[in-house]
């Protein structure tokens, strides 16, 4: 790969007080992969989202946006440099309707161009709905709807399919590799589900207390040792996390 | 019952209510409406007294006098809104409300106790550049037209839905590209500039201008035309401002008690109507 990556994360590392969330963390992103983060609860994830999008400040290192350092700038500049993120609990406008939650998301008033990323998501039919009355999984997809609409290149999922049932997560799993491909997005993936992070990433990165202990294609990462110890807390062997990966604490 | 003069003040009660309306909609709390309404009266107070060459000795003061009023107190609401959110807006939270009141208090002891401001006794003898209510009447509706349709404007435009986004998930909408700080000075800029600008009108109804319209009561008063009316669409606080700037003195007979009925109408009013009377729902129900 010669190609300079899209986003690069230099020895980023962040202090809570006494608690180190994020020690030392390098990656990058290439343009056009969907890569995954994965990891056991409070390994960082979610706070190495933030310091992505500009939310939390990184205590140490640099976040490189196509080679240029974008580390505390506020989050309204970072989403117009080009990255647009969903959270982990679901953060919508709840008292507007779907059809201006993303007319926010687009900076304009377009109707016609909300409607088309709704029908995208299969909300079409909910587009003069409060958002704060949808049913969760439809929160959950307005809520990438809204993402996508500033026509992003890096699209940051917080735990997209957390709540879905199987078929759901397959259906999304799908809706992804197909938005990806569609419109050129580089996605970062946070997501509990290993079976499904297997399936649907190009590469993976996993977190465990903050520091990076893999990075790599699926199938390497999966039978790294030291993933395993970190799912299985040091009790499994390689079989343990051979099967369908289903070594997680979200068996569902 | 409703002589001129009580219209006068119920359209100065439906300005002040649109100016708490506004920063609202993007979710901050400013009670410093009284504040920069005091501040545009002193405006006005002061230029129309002290400044002969404005025509405050004519029996009618002249209009452009009176235009360069406005002008004036909204420059310097404007300089008083920044001093005070720029620091303050950049922070998520209650801060403004805390930080209105205190702007509240230091504007009243410094006005009190400045002898060129006329200190307790304040500034009387303002002269009037309408001959009867009327004129004020007219030159308030043609504020509250302005004010109004503005808001109207902005409700259909990508600003009203940033306001209301920062309003709904501040965080949220900053990831969205939204600089919340921007939106949140905006909307308390308007806020002030509105203020003030009735209170030079009001100044000069009043005829006597003091110190005592910028007290606390009167920043419960103002926000309870917003309590009352609702917060989710301009026409909230305007009804609001009308109907209890009305009540009042409709209830004379009940004399002191009024603070009671504003009381009464900040509880119960968000039990029996917790968005305010005026709703999105029920203006889409009454005009389709």
């Amino acid at each position: 790969m010669t190609m300079p990556p899209l986003l690069e994360l230099r020895a980023i590392s962040r202090r809570f007080g006494g608690l180190q969330a994020l020690e030392d963390v390098s990656f990058g992103l290439q343009e056009g992969e969907i890569f995954g983060l994965i990891g056991p609860n409070g390994a960082g994830k979610t706070t190495l989202f933030n310091i992505i999008t500009g939310v939390t400040r990184p205590s140490g290192g640099q976040v490189l946006w196509k080679q240029t350092g974008i580390e505390g700038l506020p989050p309204h500049r970072i989403h117009r440099l080009g990255l647009a993120r969903t959270f982990q609990n679901l953060r919508l406008f709840e008292s507007l309707s779907c059809l201006d939650n993303v007319q926010v998301g687009l900076g304009r008033s377009d109707r016609r161009r909300a409607l088309e990323l709704l029908a995208l998501f299969g909300l079409q039919a909910r587009a003069a709905e409060a958002a704060g009355g949808l049913a969760y999984g439809d929160r959950r997809r307005l809520e990438m709807a809204r993402a996508l609409a500033s026509a992003p290149q890096l699209l940051l999922l917080d735990e997209p399919a957390a709540g879905l049932n199987p078929g759901e997560k397959q259906e999304l799993s799908a809706l992804i590799r197909r938005l990806a491909a569609e419109l050129h997005l580089t996605v970062l993936i946070i997501e509990h589900h290993v079976p499904l992070m297997m399936q649907l990433c190009d590469r993976l990165a996993v977190l465990n207390f903050g520091r990076l202990i893999a990075l790599g294609r699926p199938d390497a990462v999966r039978h790294d040792p030291l993933v395993i110890e970190a799912y299985l807390g040091g009790a499994g062997g390689a079989g343990g996390a051979g099967g369908a990966g289903g070594a997680t604490e979200d068996p569902s | 019952m409703l002589d001129g003069s009580l219209l006068v003040q119920m359209l100065i009660g439906a300005l002040l209510g649109l100016s708490v309306y506004l920063p609202l909609a993007a979710g901050q709390l400013s009670l410093a409406t009284p504040g920069f309404m005091t501040v545009g009266g002193y405006v006005a107070a002061l230029l129309s007294t002290r400044v002969a060459a404005l025509g405050g000795a004519e029996p009618l003061y002249p209009l452009p006098s009176l235009l360069l009023e406005l002008l004036l107190a909204a420059v310097v609401a404007l300089a008083l809104a920044l001093l005070v959110g720029l620091p303050v807006l950049r922070l998520r939270g209650i801060y403004l409300a805390i930080a209105t009141i205190a702007l509240n208090e230091i504007l009243r002891v410094v006005l009190l106790n400045n002898s060129w401001t006329g200190g307790a006794v304040g500034i009387f003898a303002i002269p009037q550049p309408f001959g009867d209510p009327l004129g004020y009447l007219a030159a308030l509706a043609v504020l509250l037209l302005l004010a109004g349709a503005t808001c109207q404007a902005i409700a259909r435009h990508p600003l009203g839905r940033a306001m209301a986004a920062v309003r709904d998930d501040e965080l949220a909408a900053s990831c969205t590209g939204i600089d919340s700080f921007r939106i949140k000075l905006l909307a308390f800029a308007a806020s002030a500039v509105l203020a003030a600008l009735t209170g030079v009108l009001a100044a000069h109804f009043f005829n006597t201008w003091n110190a005592r319209q910028g007290s606390f009561d009167a920043s419960i008063t103002t926000l309870a035309f917003v309590v009352f009316g609702g917060s989710r669409h301009w026409l909230g606080p305007v009804l609001g401002g009308l109907v209890l700037t009305a009540l009042p003195e409709l209830l004379r007979p009940v004399g002191d008690l009024r603070l009671v009925v504003f009381g009464a109408v900040i509880l119960l009013g968000p039990l029996l109507f917790p968005q305010g009377v005026v709703t999105p729902a029920l203006l889409q129900r009454l005009l389709p």
